[in-house]
């Protein structure tokens, strides 16, 4: 009976996917068809404020080969993705304990409270200057200002989400016998795991934001380096190219972190 | 030996800056194995009563003692069923019946066996593998019902766990329950708004009255239901005879009087 429920609802899910990818690539189709249209066929905008088609896919291929800004797009892809994810891990190893301790003991959040109120409404931007005084432009300034604005999101959907534990389950756990060290395992964690995740995410999203704008102050490789390029050669098909690749690389890691957070959160009742 | 003494009980809480006295010197004793029910006005601090035998809340003045050692926590040897369930949503049928036996250090074979009981028992054979939002109310109430069964506590403290089951499975839960305390007799504290209820399960019913909370009587059914061996007919049959609608009216008056008595 139980795992019926579950068949029928996986299969009912599966029945849905291929319509909605039609309908994306239906959405694509129509998108490129449009641009095609509007930069080459009817010529109705400029080539130089935006590139038609063609020339984007010069600019990547350009990009596979030869290169640009230094490096092909392998280069740059793995460098900008190296920092974001060592700034994220980073933010989150120091992150998400600090928001547990905090939620979990009202002394903690006193005391690290007041540091965190001040720290917080700095744009994490604004660190940048102070950054590369102190290590210069290197990839341990920009890892620094990742980590400054990757550390914020985490820190306060944990505390969060520990904050407001379950309390009828944490006494439901005291009254069967659960040490200190199982209350926190099996009751604190897995009932903030949700908020953790939400926090892990918008962390990797505000490490993604970052990491272009500490490259375009000045970087030898990676997508932001390729963009303030791009930018100085007007070359709109790069800069388009450039940002493409962003928003894909984006994407592919949020999905990857999605699928951690289902193989660990396999007990919710929705999708 | 788990027997329940309540001396001198009293709690008092802040409420919008007011004391307030949920619970007013409560004398009582429970003894070991004996089936306890309490019904009373909502408010009257059943649940509050409750929670002080669990260590959950503690008592503004006097003491609750378990088994002749004062309550200061919350402990497996005071195990409770709470009313929302309180099952843990990350956990399959077999951890959370489990969860308290291995506070208690039970062996893989041991958690095995309890659960297969359990199960079977509960004629939920099967489910092991399931998380809680796959199970039904009433089967979500069953293994709340077993985690806490499970770890032997000396004294089980139920806070309206039928509240939330239609009449069906409530009436299936009520049979079940009596056939788990015939096999396996301990202290139980059982809140419940259904005097029916009440009546059917306990030893002996204490009614609450409220304003502030206190115990209005105690009813003794023991001795009417060994006499009368109810154990013996099914419950539909026993809620009709006439021994069962005499105590049961009389509970019903005394709770009719304590309702009323400050609307
Ligand atoms: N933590 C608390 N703070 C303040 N007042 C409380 C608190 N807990 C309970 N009370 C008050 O104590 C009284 C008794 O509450 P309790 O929950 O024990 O009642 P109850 O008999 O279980 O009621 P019900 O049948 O509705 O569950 C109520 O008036 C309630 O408002
Ligand atoms: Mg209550």
């Amino acid at each position: 009976m139980v795992a019926t429920t579950e068949s029928s609802s996986a299969g009912r899910r599966r029945l849905r996917l291929p319509r909605q990818l039609l309908i994306g690539l239906a959405t694509v189709v129509v998108m490129l068809a449009i641009w095609y249209m509007l930069t080459t066929s009817l010529g109705v905008i400029d080539p130089n404020r935006f590139p038609s088609p063609g020339q984007f896919f010069a600019a990547l291929e350009q990009m596979m080969t030869t290169g640009y800004a230094g490096g092909n797009l392998i280069d740059h892809l793995l460098r900008s993705l190296v920092l974001v994810v060592s700034g994220f891990l980073v933010a989150v190893a120091v992150g998400v304990p600090l928001g547990f301790v905090m939620g979990y003991d009202k002394r903690a959040e006193a005391f690290f409270n007041p540091i965190f109120l001040l720290l917080r409404p700095i744009p994490p931007l604004a660190w940048i200057p102070l950054a590369i005084v102190w290590l210069g432009i290197t990839d341990a300034s920009k890892m620094l200002v990742i980590f400054v604005s990757a550390f914020v999101p985490s820190v306060i959907n944990t505390f969060t989400g520990v904050r407001n534990v379950n309390r009828t389950l944490v006494e439901a756990a005291q009254v069967h016998g659960a040490t200190r060290g199982r209350l926190i395992r099996e009751v604190y964690v897995p009932d903030a795991l949700p908020l953790i995740f939400t926090g892990l995410r918008l962390s990797l999203q505000a490490a993604w934001t970052t990491l272009v704008a500490a490259e375009l102050v000045g970087a030898f490789l990676g997508l932001g380096r390729v963009l303030s390029t791009a930018y100085r050669d007007i070359n709109t098909a790069m800069i388009l190219l450039a940002m493409v690749v962003i928003a894909i690389a984006g994407a592919l890691t949020t999905q990857a972190l999605g699928i951690v957070e289902r193989r660990l959160i396999k007990w919710r009742t929705g999708p | 030996m788990s027997d329940i003494h309540f001396e001198g009980v009293t709690k008092v809480f802040s409420r919008g800056g007011r004391p307030f006295t949920a619970i007013d010197g409560i004398d009582f004793h429970v003894a070991d194995k004996q089936f306890i029910s309490v019904v009373g006005p909502s408010g009257c601090g059943k649940t509050t009563l409750m929670r002080m035998v669990a260590g959950l809340d503690h008592p503004t003045a006097g003491s609750v003692a378990v088994a002749g050692r004062e309550v200061t926590g919350p402990g497996p040897e005071r195990a409770v069923v709470f009313q929302q369930f309180a099952l843990f949503p990350w956990k399959t049928v077999y951890d959370n019946i489990t969860f308290g036996m291995r506070s208690k250090g039970a062996s893989r074979a041991e958690r095995d066996e309890a659960v297969a009981y359990y199960l079977k028992l509960m004629k939920m054979e099967g489910t092991e593998d399931s998380y809680p939002h796959q199970l039904s109310g009433g089967m979500q109430q069953r293994v709340a019902i077993a985690r806490s069964y499970a770890i032997d506590p000396g004294v089980l403290l139920m806070d309206e766990p039928f509240g939330a089951l239609d009449a069906q499975t409530r009436t299936i839960m009520q049979e079940e329950l009596v056939r788990l305390a015939r096999v396996n007799p301990r202290t139980v504290l059982f809140i419940t708004h259904s005097v029916e209820e009440a009546v059917y399960l306990a030893d002996r019913v204490i009614v609450m009255g409220r304003n502030p909370g206190r115990i209005r009587e105690v009813i003794d059914v023991a001795q009417t239901r060994d006499a009368e061996a109810w154990a013996d007919h099914p419950i539909d049959d026993v809620m009709e005879m006439p021994s069962f609608t005499h105590l049961r009216g009389q509970v019903w008056r005394l709770l009719r009087e304590e309702m009323g008595s400050d609307r």
